[in-house]
Order: structure tokens, then sequence, then C-alpha cells
């Protein structure tokens, strides 16, 4: 400091005129520091909360409106979204229950909660644990009739678990489209599962065949029940390929949403 | 001799000063194929040997000939077995119709031709395709161009599936070329195996051309699992299960890159490299034991939910690039070890990381490309620690 | 002042670029370059958070103790960088997506810590918050030129419009699926550090070692 530093006025100045490594200051620059650093980013927190729950809720939404064929960008998506109606299901019964607020239930969450959630023994699709619960999405036609339900799907493929939805017809048996939402598989060959192209095989398949057992399957040809239950495997995606077949198999079987789609056909839900 | 008086008329004019000197590493490169070099050592230490760089890649071109032959063989064979049930399309069909040779799977000399065919595009195309840039780099760089190219192009190509587009198969050995070797120096001065590197480059560029089940047999409709692949989804014995016993395999008559589906013509290649001590023994004494060692202890441990762990290693051996990569790859002087001590460690690695790969990694059914890379990168480490222990060794020797 | 104002905008770009001369950030460059929209909000980022720390820095930098010096500096990033996260959370919900956890880390941004390190502590806020422009840019500047190369030749297309139609989509151009994972873009960056040392051999370093030559003719 030269000598033209003019002389510290009032207790602050002479504070910060303190030697600068001195204990007290120090001590002093740590704790201002802190106190400002920290109401600084908690007021950016709180400010833009709410902004950042709408986008998460968006995000989601937008998933189920590209699965259900409805999204274009652009579009708005909470009143395209309105036209669902999202309603919790039971896996075990296959019947819709009015234990929790179906708006806000969360299937992860509620996946690794004990509670709400049994370990598997036979996991073919690689989940560990699975919610008893899921949160489901009908759409209704202009009567008041379900026209199609969107069903929330995961399991393993090659490198990551990988989280979508399937939407079904109301008949509970033909498929109106698939879509994955998160995943890590390989660029260019596992991550295929977003083309466009691919997901196109996927509408107008069935699910089971007229005697009710589940036949649809994704492998590079066609099994005994033909090319109404068949999906091409991606190819190159050997591994990703199968991780998809099991836990499309999984989520629509027995152990998935079967009760559900019997209850559909038969019309007990509505 | 004529050719030689032309070459001493027109040296002069390449060298230093001369009206051509830019050009001198393309001079060079035509009179030392044809003579031997005139290259000789200037500093100490001094080793005479008749062996010379051109000796030494001469003979590995040579060691591949019976894996061409085969390779060439198998192709054709495979292609004329699955052109009877399905028909045949493409200029190939028309070259052998309008010459007459014709599809007859039962005739080697068919085969071959046939073979031939899609061996030779994929051959060329790298040799003018690297030799291209290896010329360039040879003009900037003022180094000469090393008969190791030679030998590059040809594993290359051997290591191609016979279905590879050939715009990719240019773009593999650029690849391998420049960032295998020149960028660190040129011949010698690489530390990858310029070939692995650029096979390397396709198989992660290009997934769906350079593997699969369709590529093998370049036949529309025609869809052939290579062994591996079948082992990787239900184990080994589905191999023979599916009509290829452990003698095709190791004769070749599997599903493969050109060159490496034959064990057999392999290993001729391996008795003509160690005979004339080309290829070192340590390094393929290490990288068998490491696999049979590894592949035995994995026997032995099980799994119920992956067939590979059941694999003996007679069968890793003769399925895969496994062969060729141990004769061809491993033994590879300059980006392996230099120690004799670290000979043996880096074969055992790779063979370690090779069994590692194919068994336990759910991504790559093949595990030698990657396996040699692991060890081209390691084999200075390796050096490093040998040569450490030694002077430990010797200096308490000393105390 | 050593150097102009001007000076320190231009010389990171190539001269004393973070990345290619001092090697710095090369981890983020890997992560976020597989398309050129996630590298340019990335390169955004790093420069607010570059700058606006430097100058934070700079303003306190008599008053910051030298034990806790560190400690300092790392508070006042790490609260740019959360509002940055924040921010992009609530405005830009798509790319915080891709970004995931990379923003986070623009705290461990070596370039970040070095420039508050290295300029900020020793010049007064306004020439490090230039200063900190710079080195952002420079970053932001390969980050661009990394995230052209890998989205044009591995996906076809540049910030999300397509100037090649994949054969996947029915076009005729095959992408390099190589350049859609991360280790790509080591190689690419070699490939730029080789270019600007062609075009600038001054950033050759001296080698540590003399090959001996043993070889004539």
């Amino acid at each position: 400091m030269s000598d033209a530093t003019p002389q510290p006025k009032g207790p602050l100045g002479r504070f910060l005129a303190l030697p600068t490594d001195s204990v007290p200051k120090t001590v002093f620059v740590a704790v201002m520091l802190c106190l400002v650093a920290s109401m600084f980013v908690s007021a950016a927190a709180v400010a833009l909360r709410p902004l950042q729950e709408v986008n998460k809720l968006i995000d989601k939404q937008v998933n189920i409106l590209q699965v259900a064929g409805m999204y274009e960008p652009g579009v708005d998506v909470v009143e395209a979204f309105g036209v669902f109606e999202p309603q919790v299901l039971e896996i075990a019964t296959g019947t819709f229950t009015d234990q929790f607020d179906a708006a806000s239930f969360d299937d992860r969450a509620a996946a690794s909660d004990p509670a709400l959630s049994v370990a598997l023994d036979d996991d073919p699709a690689g989940i560990g644990r699975q919610s008893k619960f899921v949160t489901v999405y009908l759409l209704r036609d202009d009567a008041g009739g379900i026209d199609k339900v969107i069903m929330p799907i995961h399991g393993y493929g090659l490198w990551s678990t990988l989280y979508g939805f399937i939407a079904l017809e109301e008949n509970g048996n033909d498929i109106f489209g698939l879509q994955f939402y998160q995943h890590g598989e390989t660029p260019g060959l596992g991550a295929e599962i977003d083309n466009p192209r691919w997901k196109a095989l996927w509408p107008g398949k069935r699910v089971a065949d007229a005697n009710g057992e589940l036949q649809i399957h994704v492998a590079k040809a066609p099994n005994a029940s033909g090319a109404d239950y068949h999906i091409d495997a991606l190819a190159g995606a050997t591994l990703t390929s199968v991780g998809v077949n099991n836990l499309v198999q999984f989520w629509l079987g027995e152990t998935g949403y079967a009760s559900f789609l019997a209850n559909l056909k038969s019309g007990d839900i509505s | 001799m004529g050719l030689r008086n032309f070459f001493d008329r027109v040296e002069p004019h390449f060298e230093r000063g001369g009206k051509y000197e830019k050009y001198f590493p393309l001079y060079e490169m035509v009179e030392s194929f044809l003579y031997t070099p005139k290259t000789v050592t200037t500093a100490a230490p001094h080793a005479r040997s008749y062996i010379d760089m051109k000796r030494i890649m001469t003979y590995v071109v040579m060691a591949t000939i019976p894996c061409i032959l085969m390779g060439m063989y198998n192709i054709g064979f495979q292609v004329n077995t699955a052109i009877e049930t399905l028909g045949a399309t493409g200029w190939r069909v028309w070259v052998l119709e309008t010459t007459g040779i014709g599809f007859n799977a039962a005739n080697p000399m068919v085969n071959i031709l046939h073979g031939a065919l899609y061996f030779l595009p994929i051959y060329i195309t790298t040799l003018v395709a690297g030799g291209i840039f290896e010329v360039i780099f040879a003009t900037i760089r003022r180094h000469e161009v090393n008969e190791g190219f030679l030998v590059t192009s040809m594993l290359y190509a051997l290591i191609m599936p016979p279905d590879a587009p050939l715009w990719q198969v240019a773009l593999g050995i650029i690849f391998g070329v420049v960032i295998g070797k020149e960028v660190f120096g040129g011949t010698g001065k690489n530390f990858l195996n310029p070939a692995l590197t650029g096979r390397a480059f396709l198989y992660f560029a290009y997934p769906q051309e350079m593997s699969g089940d369709t590529i093998w047999t370049p036949v529309d409709g025609f869809s052939g699992a290579t062994s591996l692949a079948i082992a990787a989804s239900d184990g080994y014995q589905e191999i023979v299960a599916r009509g290829t016993t452990w003698m095709d395999s190791f004769l070749g008559f599997v599903q493969g890159s050109i060159g490496e589906t034959s064990t057999l013509a392999c290993f001729i290649g391996l008795a003509f490299l160690l005979t004339t001590r080309i290829a070192n023994w340590r390094m393929i004494a290490g990288c068998l034991g490491g696999m049979i060692a590894f592949s035995t202890l994995l026997n032995l441990i099980g799994s119920d939910t992956n067939p590979m762990f059941a694999m003996p290693w007679y069968w890793h051996l003769v399925v895969g690039g496994y062969a060729f990569g141990l004769v061809f790859m491993v033994t590879e002087p300059v980006s392996g070890s230099h120690t004799n001590m670290g000979r043996f460690i880096y074969g055992a690695l790779i063979g370690f990381m090779v069994v590692m790969i194919r068994v336990i990694n759910p991504a790559f059914p093949e595990g030698m490309m990657l396996a040699i890379l692991f060890g081209n990168v390691f084999a200075p480490l390796i050096d490093h620690f040998v040569v450490q222990a030694n002077i430990r060794r010797r200096a308490r020797r000393h105390v | 002042m050593s150097q102009t104002r001007r000076q320190m905008l231009i010389d990171p770009l190539v001269d004393n670029n973070p990345i290619t001369l001092q090697v710095l950030g090369i981890c983020s460059a890997l992560a976020v370059t597989s398309s050129l929209q996630v590298a340019f909000v990335m390169s955004l980022a790093v420069t607010f958070v570059t700058a606006f720390s430097s100058m934070f820095i700079s303003m306190l930098r008599n008053h910051i103790p030298g034990s806790i010096r560190i400690i300092v500096q790392m508070v006042i990033i790490a609260s740019l960088v959360i509002l940055v996260d924040q921010v992009l959370k609530a405005y830009a919900y798509e790319i915080s997506k891709t970004l995931s956890v990379f923003v986070g880390l623009i705290i461990t941004n070596c370039i970040v810590m070095g420039r508050a390190e290295a300029f900020a502590m020793k010049n007064p806020p306004v020439a490090s918050f230039i200063d900190g422009i710079g080195n952002g840019l420079g970053y932001g500047l390969i980050l661009m030129l990394v995230g052209f190369f890998r989205e044009l030749f591995g996906a076809g297309s540049l910030f999300g419009i397509t100037i090649f139609e994949t054969v996947n989509n029915g076009g005729w151009y095959v992408p390099n699926g190589m350049l859609l994972l991360p280790p790509s873009a080591f190689f690419i960056i070699g490939l730029i550090i080789w270019a600007f040392r062609a075009w600038k051999p001054a950033q050759v370093e001296e080698r540590e070692y003399k090959i001996q030559t043993v070889e004539s003719h």
C-alpha cells in the first residue's frame, strides 16, 4: 500500500484494513462469503423452482403425448395433455385404486419403497424391484369409453435401464406405439430404439394370440406365432434387442399388466 | 544389369540438391523394393545380420500366404454354397459366368477364384488408399516409404469382412496409417498396430457393416452368425449343434473375416515365422499361456447365466480372430514389448484380456482386436518395470 | 498492464488457447460435444462462469486471506455454477437434461480455477472479466469445432438440422458411429492441436530428448 492510501473510515473500513492474513479477518471473510453465496444460491433456487417443476412435468407429458402419436413441436403440452386421464393401477389385481393421488404418484419412488414394491426373484427385465402400483394414462373417445391406454415399462438393455411407455388400443391387445424416453445405449446401434423407422414397426402388432398366450417378441426372425407378433431386432444390437424383448414380455405378461389387459378386454374397466 | 545402371544414373537427381530432391522417398521406395536397401548403420552399437527391415517385412507377407489362400477358398466356398439356395446377383456373377468358371462349391479352384473376387478389391483399395497417404507423409516428413506398409496393408485386408464397403476399407486404412503410425513418426515409432487401429476405427464407426450375422457371407438374404456370436448367446456346444465341428473351425470353414477363419493356415505361417526367428516365441507362449490359464479358470468358476464361461481353451483357440491375431499381430515387434521378460508378460496380458472381453464383456463377442490394442498400450509400461526390476536386482548384487 | 484488453480477448482463442495449448478442461470437451447445440450452451455457461468468477474474485482479491484463498475461489465459482444450473433447468430443460452433471462439473473445470488463481488474484476486476470472457471463448471455440465435426459426420446434422440425410432415414450418408462416442473427441482435439501447431510453430514444445541418427544412405 502506498502513502496515498486514505485512512480507513468507520468500523467496517477499519476491519477491512486489517492485515489480510490475520485470524479475525480470515474468519470474517469466510463467514461473509458463505453468507452471501448461500443467500444468492438459495434465492435463485427458490425463485426458479416453480418453473423447473413445470419443465419436469412437461417433459414427462411430452413423452406420453409422443407415444400416443399426439405430439408435434410447438403444441401446447399442458393443454394437449389435459385429455389424458391418469390412474394409479394396482398391478396384481389389474384395477385402479384411489389410495394415491394419480397426478402426483411417483412410480420410480414407489419401486424403491419396500412397502409399495416387491423384490423380484425371476427378473428377466433386470429391474430388481417392481412397484405394486404404477401410473397409467387413459385416453377416452368422444363417447367416454376408453380409446387407448398408455402404460410405463422399463428394463435393462445392454448398458442401461430403458424407461419408456407402451400404448395399446382399447381391446388391450393391439399395440399403438412404443417409446423410450431415457436410456444410455450405444449410439448408432442400441440407441436406434429411438429411430422413428424402428418405432414405426410397433403399431398394429398384437400382444397375445386368440388363446390369450403372450406372443409378442422382438427377434431377428418371426417365431412360430407369425409376423403379427414379431418386431424386427435392431441390426447389430443383439443385446439391446434382447433387453427390449424381455422387458416388453415381462410387462405385458403375467408378471406385469396381464390382469389389467384382461379386465380391459372383458370390459370390467371403463 | 541394365536396371541397376538406370537407378545409379538417376539417383543423383533425387539426392540432396538434386532436381527431384522432394521425391527421394518415392525413388527410394521403388529402388529398395527391387534391390537390397543401401542403408547402413552409422552409430554404435553395430550388429551384423542378414536380416534387414526389408527381409523381415517380406517374410511376414510370405507367412500370410496360407491365410490368403485359405481365406479366399473359404469365402468362395461359403458364397457358392449359399448361392445354391439363395441365387446370386452382382458384378461377380457376371464375371464368373462370362469366364465360364461357374459356382461349383465342390471345386476348390472355383472357390478360390470366387473368393479372390472379394479379396482382391479390398486388398487393392487398401494398397492404393493407404499407399497414397504413406507417400504424402514420406514426402513431407522426408522419411522413406517403408516395406512395413506391405505388411500392414496385407494384414489389414485379411481382417476385413468379405463384404466390407470399399470406401470404408479406404477410410479405415487411412486412419490406421495416419493416426496409428504417421503422427507418431512413421514405421518403428508407432505404439499401436496400424492395421488393428484401422480395423478398430471401422468397428466403432460403422458397426453395422463390421459386425453382425449378414456380413460374413455376402449373399443377399444369407444370415450366419460367427461361432463366437453363437457361443455368446447359446453356449459353445451350440456351435457343434449347428453343424460346425471343431475341425471345421480349425481348418477354417466358418463365418468370419477373410483371413482369420483358418487356425491351421495361421499356424503354418507361425511355423515359418518361428523358423526364421521373425516372430518371438516368448510372445506366443505368453499369449497362449494367458488364454489357456484364464479360460480354464473361468471353466472352473462356471456361471448359470453366461454360457461363455464354459467355453474351453481349445475352442477359444479356433474361433474368431485369436489364431490370426496371435501369429501376426501379437508378434509385431514394434508395438509389443522389447524385453524378453516383458514379452512373456505382454503376451499373457493379451491372452488374459481376450478371454476377459469375449466372456465377460456383454457387448463385444470378439475380443482379440481390442485385447491386442490394449496390450500395445501397456507394452512400454511393462518394459519400464522389467528394466527397473533388472536395475534393482543388479544394484543389490553390488552392495 | 502488459497486455491490451484486445489482446486479452483474442489471445486465448488460438495463441494461448486453454484447451489446445494448456490442455485444460478436456473432460467436458469430450462429454458434451456430440451435438453443436449442447456444445454451444456449455460454452456460454463456461464463459459466463469464468468471466464473473474472475471479476468477483478480482474485486475481493485484496481481502482474500492466502490460507483460505482456494476455498474462497471455489465458493464463488460454485455459487455461479449452481446459478447457471438452476437457470438452465428453468429455461432450457431439454439441454440441461443432455448436459446433466456436466454443468455441475464446471466447478472442477481447470480453466475457471486456473484463470482465478493465475490472473484474477493479481489483476483489477475489468481486466479479469475480459480475461475470463477471452478464455471462455477460447474454450468455446474448440468445443464448437469439435462439436461441428462430431455432429456433422456422426449424425449428419448441424444444430439438429439435417445436412446429410442418413441411411437410416432413407438418405445416402452412413453416419460414423465412433464420432458419437466420447473418446472420438480425443482424436479431434489432437488433430486440432496438430493443425494449430502447424499454423503457429511457436506452440510446438521442445523435445526433452534427442533422436540420434543411426542410418544413412
